[in-house]
């Protein structure tokens, strides 16, 4: 695969309009970088910027940490677990 | 013990299966559905997702955070997926202790870092829509 998997959880979902997707990418790219293609796709994100963290394989991540093709990348919007 | 599950949490298995010998004390906290009805429509049920196996992961380094900090015997943590009715256990958190004051503390701890790192989302289910709750989107029509 030459993109990364994108997937989207409870608001984020709602606001996409999916729950899966994929990005391409190039090596040497950040996660910061993946965001305004995201945005861009689906702009029904754009209002939860602030309040979304993002995981890279299922670690929470910042977004300057890199990104590689292969990876999974998922938009977490505050959770409410309990 | 740590789990996610999608079926109704049995509380009383996971109390008892938290007694041992060497413990004095077990502390049990069980997060049930509450119905809001604060507006004229009202909740009917919540309906929980995770990203899963992150969620179970996370729950799992909440316990080594736990055993970590405190004497602890025994942790178990449950939480439950999917449609939940009002005042049903939606998450059960049992630790044992050899005394209270850690087992009530860790027990706190637990629920607190649940609301915080575990990527788990409820949506409340109204009569005329729904709402995820903490980021205020849903098919609800304002009030």
């Amino acid at each position: 695969m030459n993109g990364v998997k994108v997937l989207l959880f409870g608001a984020a979902a709602d606001r996409a309009g999916l729950r899966q997707t994929e990005l391409p990418v190039d090596d040497d790219v950040t996660l910061g970088d993946l965001w305004p293609i995201l945005a861009d796709r689906h702009p029904g994100l754009v209002p939860m910027r602030d309040t979304l963290a993002f995981a890279v394989n299922g670690e929470y991540a910042r977004m300057e940490d890199p990104v590689s093709p292969g990876d999974e990348v998922a938009v977490l919007p505050p959770v409410s677990g309990g | 013990m740590f789990r996610i599950v999608e079926e109704p949490i049995d509380v009383g298995t996971l109390v008892t299966g938290a007694f041992r010998p060497d413990c004095g004390a077990v502390a049990t906290f069980v997060g049930t559905t509450r119905i809001d009805e604060s507006s004229g429509a009202s909740v009917e049920y919540l309906e929980y997702e995770a990203y899963r196996p992150m969620a179970d992961r996370k729950l799992g380094e909440i316990g080594a955070e736990i055993r970590e900090r405190w004497e602890v015997g025994h942790v178990a943590i449950v939480h439950r997926l999917g449609r939940v009715d009002p005042g049903e256990p939606s998450v059960v958190i049992v630790v044992a202790s050899p005394r209270r004051g850690p087992a009530f503390e860790a027990s706190r701890y637990a629920i607190e870092r649940i609301k915080e790192v575990v990527p788990i989302w409820k949506r409340e289910v109204w009569s005329d829509g729904y709402v995820w709750v903490g980021s205020q989107v849903g098919t609800r029509s304002p009030a």
